[in-house]
C-alpha cells in the first residue's frame, strides 16, 4: 500500500512544472483554438483521480493455458491477427533469453523444444495486456481525445471519434494497441469495461483456470488484489517508463519488457 | 472606381479573414459532440456506448440455473473454483433467454482440453498437477483419453 | 543478424507485426520540409536581404505553396479514418504535439496564400483590367474588387509582405519542428526519443527544400531556355553546403551521443543500425548521400571553378541531398517502428507497391506539387518582378488613374 502513495498523491512540485509547461504550450495556441482547450488535465494523461480497481497478475499462478486469449477474442470480436491480450513464454538461459507467443498463445504453447528445455534457467508464462497507465502515453499522443481515461479509471478508446492515426500505437511502451483492421481504429483492451459495469469480472478473470489473473478494489481489505500489496513482492512492467501502469504482477521475471 | 486608400486591399481582406474565422468557429461549435467533456477532453456519450456493449461470458452463475447439480458437483472436487466457460466456451453461445441454443460439450475425441492445462511444461507452476508417465501413468497409451478413466468435472480417481 | 537484450529468437509482440506508419509517414516530414526549406529561400530575399536570392524570391514561395498544397495529402491517406480528419480542428487534444498539425499548417498555408496574394496583386489587377467574361470575373474575384493598383500601395504591401515573410520564418520553424516533435517525444521508441530530433528534421528540412529549390531552378531555367544565374547558384551552392554540414553535424551528434551513453536506447540502436537499418543508415544516409554532396558543393563553395561546373557539381550535389533528406526520414519514421516494444526482435518492413499506402500513392503524391507548380507558372509570372511592369510600361490601362483622385480627395 506505501508504495501506492506516488500513484493516488502526485507530487505538487512535479505537478506544478508539469502544469507550468502544459501552461505555456496551451496558453500559446489557445487563441486560435479557443477556451475549450484550456483543459486542465496536465501534461499527458496523468490522472489526479483517486483509483480503486486494479488488475493484478501472479505469474507464478500462470499455466499458459490460453483461456484468456480464447475468451477475449470471443468477449470482445477481436480480429484474428491482433490480441487485447496474449500470453508469452519466457525462457531464461546462459545463453540468452527465448521468449515466443505463437498466435499470442491462443492455442496454448506447445511443448518447447529440447534445446531450450535443457538449458533453462528459469521458464515462465506472462499474460501481457493494456496496463491502464495512470500516466498514459497513449491518452497523451491523441490528436483528437479518442482515448481517456474514465473516472474509475479504465483507459478507453471511442471508436466513434477515433481518427485511425495510430499514434497511440506508437506511444504504447507495451505493443498493448494496434489499427483494428476492420474498423480501421485504434483498439486495446478495456479491461471489459462493459462487464465490470454490468457486475461482472473481465472475461479473462473470469476464465482463467488457475488465479493467475485478478481484478478488484485495491481499497477494499477483503478483495484478493488488496493482499498483494500487503507484501512488497509486485512489480510493474517497465517502471522507467513512468507510466504508473495499475496492472500489477507477481513473481515478474525481470527479463520481462 | 475611385480608390480612396492604399490599404483598401488590405481591410477587404482583413474582412475576408474576420468572415472566415467567425464561420471556422461557428463550424468548430456545431462540430463538437454535444456530449464533449471539457475537463478531460473526450466524448462523454463514449464510455455509456462502451459499458453498453453485449456481454458473452456470464461466469458460474449464469450456468446454475440449469446446470446447479453438475456446478455443485465440480465444487466439491478437484476442479473447485474452475469457470464452467473456461472449458465449455462462452453462456451465449449456448443459451439465450432461458433456452438452449447450442451445445456446450467439450471436446472428447482427443486430450486437447486437458492437456492444454495439464501438459508437463517447463513453464507450469511448481505444484500445479501435470501429467507426467510415471507410476500411475505407466500403463498408458499414447493415444488413450484422459477421459477413460477421468471424469472432468470430478477429475480424481 | 544480432538481437537486441540477449535475445535468442526474434520474438515481437503480437501486436507490432506490422509497420503501422509506413510510407505515407516518410514522405509527409519530407513535404513539410521542403515546404520550409523553400519558405526560408524566400525569407533570405525578403527578410535577410540577401540580394542574390531577389530573382528566386517568389519562386521560392511559389514552390512552397506548391509543395503546402499536398502536405496534408500522406496524412489523409493514412488515416483509418480520413472522414473525420477535421476533427484535428474540432477537439485538438492540446497535449499531443499531432493536435497542431490543423491550425499551425492551416494557419501557415493562409499566411502563406495572403503573401503570395500581395506580391502578385499588381498582376491580378492587370489581368483583371484586360480580360472579360469568366476569366476576367476570377481575375477580379483574385483582386477583392480593388482593381487599381494605388501608387502608395507598393510601398503598403512591401512592409506588410516583409512582416508576413518575417513571421513565416519562426512558422514554417514550427510547421516542420512540430513534425520532429511528434517523432522525438514518443519514449517507447528508442531510436525516435531525443530531443535533437525536432532541430534535427528542421535542419535537414532546410537542407531539402534549398535542394529540391536549386535543382528545379536549373531544370526550369533549362526548359525555358533561359540562362541560369551562375552567381546566384554559386551563394545558392554555398550556403547549401554550409546548411548540410550543419545538419549532417547534428545527426551525427544524435548518433555519438548515444553511442557514448551505452544507455539503454544504444542497446536498442545500435543491433538495428547494424542490421535492418545497415543500408540505407550507413551506406546511405550518412555514406555516400552525404559525403558526395560535401564534396561536390564544397568544391563549388571553396574552388574559384568555371560556371558550367557549378552548375553541374551544384546540381548533382543537391540531387543527391534531395535523397539523402528522403532517405533519413525513411530512416527515422521507419528505423523506429522496426524494433519491437518487446526489445527483443525486428519487426520486417515490406515495400508495397500498388497498396493504399504504397510507393504508387508515395509517387503521385510527391509528383503533385510539380503539376500544380506547372499550372501555377501557366498564370503568374514566376521569375519577373509582377509589381514592374504595371506602373512604369503601361500607364495606358489604368494603373495611375488613382492618383488625381486621390489628390482630390483631402
Amino acid at each position: 500500500m506505501e508504495k501506492q502513495k506516488w500513484n493516488l498523491e502526485p507530487d505538487s512540485r512535479r505537478e506544478f512544472l508539469a502544469n507550468l509547461v502544459s501552461g505555456a504550450a496551451t496558453a500559446t495556441v489557445l487563441m486560435v483554438v479557443g477556451p475549450g482547450a484550456s483543459a486542465d488535465h496536465g501534461v499527458g494523461g496523468h490522472s489526479k483521480k483517486h483509483r480503486d480497481l486494479v488488475y493484478v497478475i501472479n505469474v507464478n499462478n500462470c499455466i499458459g493455458c490460453g483461456n484468456c486469449v480464447r475468451a477475449c477474442k470471443r468477449e470482445n470480436s477481436v480480429p484474428s491477427e491482433y490480441f487485447r491480450t496474449w500470453v508469452e513464454r519466457y525462457v531464461i538461459t546462459k545463453k540468452g533469453i527465448y521468449v515466443d507467443s505463437p498466435k499470442g498463445a491462443i492455442e496454448g504453447f506447445k511443448k518447447i523444444n529440447a534445446a531450450i528445455r535443457s538449458e533453462s534457467q528459469l521458464a515462465r508464462t506472462i499474460p501481457k495486456m493494456c496496463n491502464h497507465c495512470d500516466n498514459s502515453p497513449c491518452i497523451q499522443v491523441c490528436p483528437v481525445g479518442a482515448t481517456y481515461r474514465t473516472d474509475d479509471g479504465f483507459v478507453l478508446v471511442d471508436h466513434e471519434h477515433c481518427v485511425g492515426c495510430a499514434y497511440c500505437v506508437q506511444a504504447c511502451p507495451y505493443g498493448a494497441r494496434f489499427i483494428n483492421p476492420e474498423k480501421k481504429k485504434a483498439d486495446k483492451c478495456t479491461w471489459c469495461y462493459h462487464r465490470v459495469k454490468a457486475g461482472k469480472l473481465p472475461a479473462c478473470v473470469t476464465v482463467c483456470p488457475n488465479k493467475a489473473r485478478m481484478f478488484g478494489n485495491l481499497h477494499d481489505p477483503d478483495s484478493e488484489v488488496a493482499k498483494v500489496f500487503k507484501e512488497d513482492r509486485w512489480m510493474t512492467l517497465r517502471p522507467e517508463m513512468h507510466t504508473h501502469p495499475y496492472c500489477f504482477y507477481v513473481g515478474l521475471p525481470r527479463e520481462v519488457r | 472606381m475611385p480608390n480612396p486608400s492604399p490599404r483598401s486591399h488590405l481591410y477587404r481582406l482583413g474582412g475576408l479573414l474576420v468572415i472566415g474565422l467567425i464561420g471556422f468557429l461557428a463550424v468548430k461549435a456545431l462540430a463538437t459532440p454535444s456530449s464533449w467533456n471539457h475537463e478531460d477532453w473526450y466524448r462523454g456519450d463514449s464510455p455509456k456506448e462502451i459499458a453498453a456493449l453485449p456481454l458473452s461470458y456470464g461466469g458460474n452463475e449464469s450456468c446454475q440455473g440449469c446446470h446447479k447439480k453438475t456446478h455443485d458437483q465440480v465444487e466439491a472436487f478437484g476442479h473447485k473454483g474452475l469457470s464452467c466457460e473456461s472449458c465449455h466456451g462462452a453462456v451465449v453461445d449456448h443459451a439465450g433467454d432461458g433456452k438452449k441454443i447450442a451445445d456446450a460439450k467439450v471436446d472428447m475425441e482427443s486430450n486437447w482440453q486437458c492437456m492444454n492445462c495439464h501438459e508437463d511444461q517447463i513453464t507450469k507452476p511448481k505444484f500445479f498437477p501435470t501429467f507426467k508417465p510415471t507410476k500411475t501413468h505407466e500403463d498408458v497409451d499414447a493415444d488413450m483419453l484422459c477421459s477413460t478413466c477421468h471424469e472432468a468435472h470430478n477429475p480424481g480417481l | 543478424m544480432e538481437l537486441p537484450h540477449d535475445a535468442l529468437v526474434n520474438y515481437i509482440f503480437p501486436n507490432n507485426a506490422h509497420v503501422v506508419w509506413s510510407l505515407m509517414i516518410v514522405i509527409y516530414p519530407f513535404i513539410t520540409g521542403l515546404i520550409a526549406g523553400a519558405f526560408v529561400v524566400s525569407a533570405l530575399s525578403h527578410v535577410m536581404k540577401i540580394k542574390a536570392f531577389d530573382s528566386i524570391a517568389n519562386f521560392a514561395l511559389i514552390a512552397a505553396f506548391s509543395f503546402g498544397c499536398f502536405a496534408g495529402m500522406p496524412l489523409l491517406v493514412h488515416l483509418g479514418q480520413p472522414q473525420r480528419a477535421l476533427e484535428i480542428y474540432f477537439t485538438p487534444h492540446l497535449t499531443s504535439p499531432m493536435s497542431l498539425f490543423g491550425y499551425v499548417y492551416g494557419s501557415y498555408m493562409v499566411l502563406l496564400t495572403i503573401e503570395i496574394w500581395l506580391i502578385y496583386r499588381p498582376h491580378f489587377i492587370r489581368m483583371a483590367n484586360q480580360t472579360t467574361g469568366l476569366a476576367g470575373l476570377i481575375w477580379k474575384t483574385l483582386t477583392l474588387g480593388v482593381t487599381t493598383y494605388h501608387p502608395d500601395s507598393a510601398k503598403v504591401d512591401h512592409k506588410m509582405i516583409g512582416i508576413l515573410a518575417g513571421l513565416g520564418i519562426p512558422w514554417a520553424f514550427l510547421l516542420h519542428g512540430y513534425v520532429g516533435f511528434v517523432f522525438g517525444s514518443v519514449k517507447a521508441i528508442s531510436w525516435w526519443a531525443t530531443a535533437l530530433q525536432p532541430i534535427i528534421f528542421l535542419s535537414s528540412a532546410v537542407v531539402s527544400g534549398m535542394a529540391m529549390l536549386l535543382v528545379m531552378y536549373s531544370v526550369i531555367k533549362r526548359l525555358r531556355r533561359e540562362p541560369i544565374d551562375c552567381g546566384m547558384l554559386r551563394t545558392f551552392a554555398t550556403i547549401l553546403w554550409a546548411a548540410f554540414i550543419l545538419d549532417l553535424g547534428l545527426e551525427v551528434l544524435e548518433l555519438i551521443h548515444a553511442h557514448f551513453q551505452q544507455s539503454h536506447e544504444w542497446s536498442d540502436i545500435q543491433p538495428l543500425l547494424m542490421g535492418p537499418l545497415f543500408e540505407s543508415y550507413a551506406f546511405g544516409q550518412m555514406g555516400v548521400l552525404s559525403i558526395g554532396p560535401i564534396l561536390l558543393l564544397g568544391v563549388v563553395a571553396v574552388l574559384e571553378v568555371r560556371d558550367r561546373t557549378v552548375v553541374v557539381l551544384s546540381n548533382i550535389g543537391a540531387f543527391l541531398l534531395i535523397f539523402q533528406v528522403l532517405v533519413m526520414r525513411f530512416n527515422v519514421v521507419i528505423g523506429g517502428q522496426l524494433i519491437s516494444k518487446s526489445g527483443r526482435g525486428f519487426v520486417e518492413f515490406h515495400w508495397e507497391f500498388f497498396g493504399k499506402e504504397g510507393m504508387l500513392t508515395a509517387m503521385v503524391i510527391l509528383t503533385a506539387p510539380f503539376v500544380v507548380y506547372y499550372i501555377i507558372s501557366r498564370f503568374i509570372p514566376i521569375f519577373e518582378d509582377p509589381a514592374a511592369r504595371p506602373e512604369a510600361p503601361a500607364p495606358a490601362d489604368g494603373a495611375v488613374e488613382p492618383a488625381p483622385v486621390r489628390q482630390a480627395t483631402p
